[in-house]
């Protein structure tokens, strides 16, 4: 049930290539997705999300009738979702520009189908976590909206580090997340010397979220590399 | 060729003029030097003009006034020697005491000739007798008799060295006056030449001496600016191929990529159509590395890589490439450990960090691509005196030490000049060693002491 919501999005798809609009959207289909909708160019897809106002779209930053940047920017004006681009130009230049220009992920072609997937999920789960307040882990719940986790029926409070290191780990649910990753998820920029204090705060969440804190199921560690949080149905 | 022979004529004639100019000028020199001296007759004319003007009144000798003030004027004394009686009958009043009064002609012939008690005499035949006139003593050099003027021979250095230092003078000011303009046209061109090899578009004036020296160093100039642009035009063009041929090729090959996956994990087919997609699914994705790496490759060799350094935390860089290959990565027969010593928290380095993470995965994807039976991954951060040290090492298997010594030494086919069919190693280990260099680091190809291919990377440290 946990992530079902999200494959009930509406998303849109523009790529001048139609074989690579079926593939993509057979790659979709075939993760759960359901609502999709595609576009060749420009104006067809601005004619396409005024009908079906897309939550997510994919893009590609060269378009017969102009460039994929321009397009998102008149998508976005009318309502802001997240947007990914899909593109065979791998300039740095071109990436820079596609997030600078608010854009929340930059694909370079050839991608293997579950990176794509990954990538999506992950920016669907974080555009919308306010739809589905409860993470399911093997063990207990985590509600990030109230900043609690329930545990055998009993709320436990969150603090904001505990809640920011359990964020950045949800969102690359079944991944690892680096050590220097999630002090800067806490800390911010050029976190330094925080390693102890974030081993600290593990080992707080793990008695927070596990059922035997001690050979923990949930937040698993990688050693000196990171930590894994594993949610149900991932 | 034309300044040439102008110069050379120039030369000829700055030549000839100053030779001219010399000797006139020793000629003056001498005239005057000359003119300045008494001549050597001069005393014996006025010996001569004395004895026809001394004449005789009332028994006494008189001397007209204008004479006796001249003799006066140069410390001169003078005596009359009667034919007769050989005394001295007359003389001036500043005769010194040592002269005698009386003559013999022995005495005669001595003193005209020479001397009286050293001073230099001069005679002059009267009616009755001969007039002697006595010069101060040292006013005639002491030659055979009183001949040379003795100021000359004693000023002789002096004069000497004077003469010299007038000619030295007059060379040199005829030396700067020619010389001053040739210098001031060579320098503009000395400039000018000294900037050609710093690829400084070069122009200078084209006037004066050299003009044409100068037209030809711009010429020069111009020619080298051009084929600069060309080769950079001809780099530029080659640049954007590649890129344009990787953007083309990106397309149909994530097809190929995406619809091997999805056969790949289609649980409706046989396994062994699943494992033939599985082949295609690794070799495109080995394609779209080289894609990449081409592209990557071409560009830094061209210099059209911007490389953006920033202090950053080697240790959290490689960690992160670490982690996102064993994210990403399906196969287990590549497992990767993280040897990197738990003390070692930070090691900062000047860095592009994300040309940094394509170079240390670089090194990993070698280590799969070259280990197709399966291998581990040694992956490390290590400080070492003012450096950091990024180790890749794995237990594959291996090179020898021909081929290592080949890694270290050979230019890669890319960037090998000369027509070579030998095969080369691929563009991976190319372009670490590129963007090691481009960060002021060394790159060391080596056996690993887990029994494989060892690479390690040494970068300056920042404090």
């Amino acid at each position: 049930m946990n992530s079902d919501y999200l494959k009930q999005k509406r998303i849109l798809l523009v790529d001048d290539e139609p074989e690579l609009l079926d593939m993509v959207a057979s790659i979709l289909n075939e993760d759960g997705f359901q609502n999709i909708k595609t576009a060749k160019t420009i104006a067809e897809a601005v004619a396409v999300s005024k009908e079906y106002a897309p939550e997510f779209a994919i893009l590609d930053v060269m378009l017969p009738d102009g460039s994929g940047f321009d397009l998102m920017k008149q998508l976005k004006s009318t309502f802001d979702y997240p947007v990914l681009f899909l593109t065979a130009r791998g300039e740095d230049d071109d990436k820079f520009r596609g997030f600078s220009l608010g854009a929340d992920d930059y694909m370079v072609k050839p991608f293997l189908p579950k990176e794509l997937l990954f990538r999506i999920n992950a920016i669907l789960r974080r555009s919308y976590k306010d739809e589905n307040p409860l993470v399911k882990l093997p063990g207990s719940e985590i509600d990030f909206d109230r900043a609690e986790v329930i545990k055998n029926g009993k709320h436990i409070p969150l603090t904001a580090k505990e809640h920011s290191i359990l964020a950045a780990l949800y969102r690359n649910a079944g991944r690892i997340v680096t050590i220097d990753a999630l002090c800067e998820a806490a800390w911010g920029d050029n976190p330094f010397g925080y390693e102890n204090s974030l081993m600290a705060h593990i080992r707080r969440i793990r008695e927070k979220i596990e059922t035997d804190p001690s050979s923990p199921v949930a937040l698993i560690t990688i050693k000196g590399l990171g930590y894994k949080l594993i949610v149900e149905g991932k | 060729m034309k300044s040439v022979l102008k110069l050379i004529r120039r030369f000829v004639g700055i030549m000839l003029l100053s030779s001219a100019l010399l000797i006139i000028l020793n000629f003056i020199l001498l005239f005057i030097i000359t003119v300045r001296q008494a001549t050597n007759s001069q005393p014996w004319q006025t010996a001569k003009e004395v004895a026809d003007n001394l004449f005789q009144n009332d028994n006494e000798y008189i001397l007209p006034e204008n004479l006796a003030l001249e003799l006066k004027k140069t410390d001169t004394w003078a005596i009359f020697i009667d034919n007769t009686t050989m005394n001295v009958v007359w003389h001036t009043d500043d005769l010194p005491e040592t002269i005698p009064m009386s003559y013999s002609i022995s005495d005669i012939a001595r003193l005209t000739r020479g001397y009286i008690d050293g001073y230099p005499t001069f005679t002059g035949e009267a009616e009755n007798g001969l007039v002697v006139l006595g010069y101060p003593k040292d006013s005639f050099w002491k030659h055979m008799w009183p001949s040379w003027d003795y100021h000359l021979i004693a000023n002789l250095p002096k004069t000497f060295l004077t003469v010299l230092a007038i000619n030295v003078t007059l060379i040199f000011m005829i030396y700067a006056a020619a010389n001053s303009r040739l210098l001031k046209s060579v320098k503009p061109i000395v400039s000018g030449i000294q900037s050609l090899p710093a690829e400084e578009d070069v122009h200078i004036k084209e006037k004066g001496l050299l003009s044409e020296l100068a037209a030809n160093i711009n010429k020069t100039s111009e020619i080298l600016q051009s084929q600069r642009r060309q080769l950079r035009k001809k780099e530029t063009a080659r640049a954007n191929w590649i890129a344009g041929v990787s953007h083309d090729i990106r397309t149909p090959l994530s097809m190929v990529m995406g619809y091997a996956s999805q056969l790949e994990s289609d649980d409706r087919l046989p396994k062994d159509d699943r494992k033939k997609a599985s082949v295609i699914v690794s070799k495109s994705r080995q394609m779209k590395n080289l894609i990449n790496d081409l592209n990557l490759a071409s560009k830094l060799e061209y210099n059209m890589q911007p490389i953006n350094p920033a202090r950053q935390n080697l240790v959290a860089v490689v960690r992160q490439v670490v982690v996102d290959f064993i994210n990403t990565d399906i196969d287990d027969k590549h497992p990767i450990e993280w040897e990197t010593d738990e003390d070692l928290k930070v090691c900062f380095a000047d860095i592009d960090e994300d040309l940094m993470k394509r170079a240390v995965s670089n090194l990993i994807q070698n280590c799969i691509n070259h280990n197709e039976q399966g291998c581990h991954i040694f992956v490390r951060v290590m400080t070492g005196e003012d450096t950091c040290m990024i180790v890749v090492e794995d237990d594959g298997r291996g090179a020898t030490d021909e081929q290592i010594e080949k890694l270290n030494r050979s230019p890669h086919y890319m960037i090998c000049d000369e027509n070579t069919s030998e095969q080369r190693h691929g563009l991976g280990l190319l372009i670490v060693k590129q963007i090691v260099t481009a960060h002021g680091g060394v790159t060391e190809i080596g056996h690993s002491s887990y029994g494989g291919f060892s690479v390690t990377l040494i970068l300056p440290m920042q404090e």
